[in-house]
């Protein structure tokens, strides 16, 4: 390409002195506003408390870009969208650093230095660059008109389960119109970008400098062509310019203005969030500090500055929205309205130069903006919200410090609130004695060591349901025997053994979290042993996670990885193939809280089944909804229940005839929720453990042997008559 | 203002449990100790009143007992209450309700409450007699079994609903100061929080002796009390018996017992 040395555009070509000035004037009058703007956000969040955040801020930073530059949270779950945004995305940061360049040369290099390099060589690939960026720009963008107009997602509706239409927040007009007016907008700076382009080629086509390189922005040469087949002459098409090159700029120099106040300031807020993202957001929930004087959160004021923070980062993508197990099935919840509404509050409150008096920020009720305590207590804490959010928002944590406040307060179910009062008089939920925590392994043909006196190799955390429920004791009792067959060297703590407190901490009431965690902290520290084993995922990610910020470090791990070994290594023989045609349901606590996905899948290609997966599984596993503590509050008489719709999915695959499960809640829930749905004699409901039994051919412990009864066996014979209608007809 | 709230350190029977030694009582490591229900619904009462009220209200919370109640009194404390007293002496052992609301008598004297809450009855002993029996020795209006009750603190009266039997409700006005038992389900108590008992253990919990109060040995324990307890024991299991099958088999049964009961003559 010699000779092309001199091509450039000529910036402001025959405008008057006074025209650059405006310009100019307008300009930095849109940066100031965009400073300004900048300026009351963060001031905004810096109104929140203190906040920790761990880790080298060069490593966040990085892990921020790698995960904006690659867009990985953006298309999960929605790939088409996550295209699109690319799209966007790559489309506007590509014409963003060329308009700064542009700037760079013009009023910085060249000015100061006398240096221009946006000229030539470089000038002509710059155009063909921000041409195809533009090109992706227009595409990714008429996408998102095409879904928001046409695909009408669910998720893309602003509905509120939460409120009814006659509250003032109900109407979430305002942020469809500030999304449309977000795609119009940037569709229309792309748009009259490449007819400005168009028209000064027109405009200045006598020119070889400028027609004779006009392919090189090829989207703008067609144009022009176009333009001038229709016969547009120079002279309009340069008047055309002087009137599209104003209402171009304008409209730029006002969007620029206007990021920090629209959801345009996902931009910043979203790597902000990303960058501050905790991965154990849910698993390991806050410390309450001792001398703090309420415990959780009331005021807006209580949650920390990258709290505050994030909530700018939601874009009302929906995701949470539709992965919310509440949701799903009707209750006043909805983790995407939890973050708008805190939004809202926050903006409201917290924009101004003074802040108002605390009763105006308090954020619990039904006021607009404010969360009401029904949707807190909605919440089961899956953590589906937290792992699908892609930028970072932590709901879950959120969510159990607002329930913080109402516990303080006693807002509760009164059915949780006995609870709570009886596992803090006896330890466990079931309101037992504690005495009676180990009766299950009396029908044991062996003992079960007390790892309190004597020191074993594996402790064995049991948990309240694997201890206390009838159903759950026999898997209880079959885990024992395996452990014991398997020659591993295990025990048990007793009565020593409380409530793990995962749920407990979960509701809200930190607390008696405390009480419980440093009881069985106590108790471990008393016992020798080398690892932990844990039948219950509730207790092995508090164990797991929780419990080293109280002192207690263990090896711990779920049951599923310690029978894969021993299958592994032969030191359980399966007698015989099950061939049975399984799913396998994700327990939250052990798959998306600590990634537990392979293990029980693997034992159940081991044992010989049939795996077939649902369409909801591993990280976007459907929750039972016994999480949060829900397992002890009672769902609304007649309304749907996440157990029964998890059952309803299960149901539509073909042949199914066990149903697995690797949580004892998840065994308590799902065979409830097979009778209600009507699948009962259709497909079971199993404890993996119950598999292994049976392919083990092991003795079944207790009185009726469920487990070696044939699976998917035809419904009993109807119960015999009661005798006294024989002794009526006698 | 001050509202004194009686509460009581009940015993729950754990699952398995032995009779003490001298047969009048059960061993004390098979009990499990709770605050009494009915005193959780008048110390809510008390607090309710004190929340409503334009006055400052001192609510105070009394137990009677040895140094394991303290943990009713920070419950008390962590709901609210301004005051923890706890009276005890070794001679208090053995008392019946009667010594007992001689001693609350003489904290009320002491105190000088405008309203004394206890609940109808406790949940172990159900004498339901200490808080009529306080009044008694006081010479107090009282009023009993209460189920709603409209009170200013330092008003004249007060006005109540009691529940009777047959569903039958009675609406009362009465004299203040008063002596009100609260029945169960006339508020709903609020949640102690674990974090407000933790809290509430730094608050002091005064300690009265009898001399305090103005007593001595003599009005307490055995030698205060009218009634003694001579034997507490668990009654041999009844012999009702199901039976069950068919309408022969159950015949068979029958007789069997009967030729059993009868000596074979039947």
């Amino acid at each position: 390409m010699a000779g092309t040395g001199a091509l450039t555009r000529i910036l402001f070509e025959d405008f008057s002195a006074s025209a650059v000035w405006l310009f100019y004037a307008i300009a930095w009058t849109a940066i100031a506003a965009f400073a300004f703007g900048v300026y009351v956000q963060v001031r905004k969040y810096r109104r929140g408390a203190a906040a920790q955040i761990g880790g080298s801020l060069s490593g966040r930073f990085q892990a921020m870009v790698g995960l904006v530059l690659s867009h990985r949270t953006v298309g999960r779950r929605d790939r088409p969208a996550g295209v699109a945004h690319w799209l966007i995305f790559y489309g506007f940061v590509l014409l963003f650093l060329g308009t700064s360049t542009i700037t760079l040369d013009h009023d910085i290099t060249g000015p100061l230095f006398g240096v221009h390099f946006w000229r030539g060589d470089f000038y002509l690939w710059f155009k063909l660059v921000l041409n195809v960026a533009g090109v992706a720009l227009v595409f990714g963008l008429l996408y998102m008109m095409y879904r928001r107009g046409w695909l009408r997602l669910p998720k893309l509706d602003y509905a509120r389960p939460d409120r009814s239409a006659a509250d003032p927040d109900f109407d979430r007009s305002g942020y469809r119109r500030e999304d449309w007016a977000f795609l119009w907008t940037l569709l229309l700076i792309a748009v009259t970008g490449y007819v400005l382009s168009a028209l000064r080629l027109v405009w200045l086509a006598d020119r070889p400098t400028v027609w004779d390189y006009r392919w090189w922005s090829p989207v703008a040469a067609a144009l022009a062509g176009l333009m001038r087949s229709c016969g547009l002459t120079a002279g309009a098409a340069g008047l055309g310019r002087d009137i599209l090159w104003w209402f171009h700029g304008m409209l730029a120099l006002l969007f620029i203005a206007l990021i920090p106040v629209t959801k345009v300031k996902h931009m910043f807020t979203a790597a902000g969030s990303l960058m501050l993202r905790d991965p154990e957001a849910a698993q390991r929930l806050p410390r309450v500090p001792a001398e703090q004087q309420h415990a959780g959160a009331r005021f807006i004021t209580d949650f920390n500055w990258k709290q505050l923070l994030s909530l700018d980062a939601c874009t009302k993508c929906g995701r949470c929205h539709e992965a919310c197990p509440a949701r799903a099935v009707g209750a006043p919840l909805s983790p995407r309205d939890v973050i708008l509404s805190l939004r809202e509050f926050a903006n409201r409150t917290l924009s101004s130069a003074q802040i108002p008096a605390e009763a105006e920020l308090d954020v619990h009720g039904k006021g607009p903006g404010q969360v009401a305590m029904e949707t807190l207590w909605a919440c089961r804490t899956c953590m589906a919200c937290v792992e699908v959010c892609p930028v970072a928002i932590e709901h879950v944590p959120i969510i159990v410090q607002l329930r913080r406040k109402l516990v303080e307060e006693g807002q509760m179910d009164p059915q949780l609130r006995k609870t709570l009062q009886t596992i803090h008089k006896t330890g466990n939920s079931f309101g037992e004695s504690k005495r009676k925590r180990a009766a299950w392994t009396k029908p044991l043909p062996f003992a079960v060591k007390d790892a309190r006196k004597e020191p074993v190799d594996v402790l064995w955390f049991v948990g309240d349901y694997a201890s206390f429920d009838p159903r759950n004791q026999k898997v209880s009792a079959q885990f024992a025997s395996m452990l014991h067959d398997a020659g591993i060297d295990f025990g048990i703590l007793y009565e020593g053994e409380s409530n793990a407190g995962n749920d407990v901490r979960r509701v809200g009431e930190e607390g008696l979290y405390e009480v419980l965690a440093e009881s069985n902290i106590k108790t471990m520290s008393a016992a020798r042993f080398n690892s932990i084993v844990t039948t219950d995922p509730h207790s092995y990610n508090t164990i797991r996670n929780e419990y080293p910020e109280f002192g207690g470090k263990y090896v711990i791990q779920h049951y599923t990885t310690l029978l894969l070994k021993l299958l592994r290594e032969n030191r359980l023989e399966p007698a015989r193939r099950l061939s049975y045609r399984v799913t396998f349901h994700d327990p939250c606590h052990l798959g998306r809280f600590n990634h537990g996905y392979e293990a029980p899948r693997d034992i159940l290609r081991l044992l010989g089944c049939e795996l077939i997966e649902m369409g909801r599984s591993r990280a976007n596993s459907f929750c039972c909804g016994a999480g949060g503590g829900r397992i002890w509050i009672a769902d609304p008489v007649g309304a749907d229940k996440p157990a029964h719709n998890r059952m309803r999915e299960a149901a539509q695959i073909p042949g199914l005839e066990v149903y697995v499960v690797s949580c004892p809640k998840d065994l308590t829930m799902f065979e409830d929720a097979l009778k209600a749905t009507g699948n009962e004699g259709r497909f079971v409901v199993k404890e993996l453990i119950e598999l292994v039994g049976e392919a083990l051919e092991q003795e079944t412990i207790g009185p009726d042997a469920t487990v070696r009864t044939p699976i998917a066996a035809p419904p009993a014979s109807p119960p015999s008559r009661p005798s006294n209608e024989l002794s009526q007809s006698a | 203002m001050k509202i004194l709230v009686a509460i009581k350190q009940v015993a729950t029977l754990d699952e398995d449990f032995e009779i003490r030694a001298d047969g009048k009582d059960v061993e004390r490591d098979f009990l499990v100790l709770d605050m009494n229900e009915w005193d959780d619904f008048s110390l809510e009462e008390a607090m309710r009143i004190k929340e409503a009220s334009a006055d400052e209200v001192e609510v105070t919370a009394v137990c009677i007992g040895a140094e394991q109640v303290d943990d009713v009194l920070r419950r008390g404390l962590a709901k609210g209450a301004d005051r923890a007293l706890r009276v005890w002496d070794p001679a208090i052992e053995g008392s019946d309700p009667i010594a007992i609301a001689r001693i609350l008598a003489a904290v009320v004297r002491r105190e000088a409450p405008d309203m004394l809450f206890t609940g109808v009855q406790s949940s172990d002993h159900a004498f339901a007699a200490t808080g009529i029996a306080t009044a008694a020795l006081l010479a107090w209006p009282h009023a009993a079994v209460v189920t709603r009750l409209d009170y200013t603190c330092g008003a004249n009266s007060a006005f109540l609903q009691r529940e009777l039997e047959g569903g039958l409700l009675h609406e009362m006005q009465i004299d203040c100061p008063a002596v009100v038992t609260i029945q169960l389900g006339i508020n709903t108590p609020r949640y102690a929080s674990l974090r407000a008992i933790k809290q509430a253990a730094a608050k002091p919990i005064e300690l009265l002796s009898l001399e305090a109060l103005g007593l001595s040995a003599a009005h307490v324990g055995p030698s205060g009390s009218l009634s003694q307890v001579r034997r507490m024991y668990v009654p041999e299991k009844s012999r009702a018996k199901m039976v069950e099958g068919s309408v022969t088999e159950q015949a068979a049964a029958l007789a069997a017992i009967i030729r059993e009961r009868t000596g074979g003559a039947a």
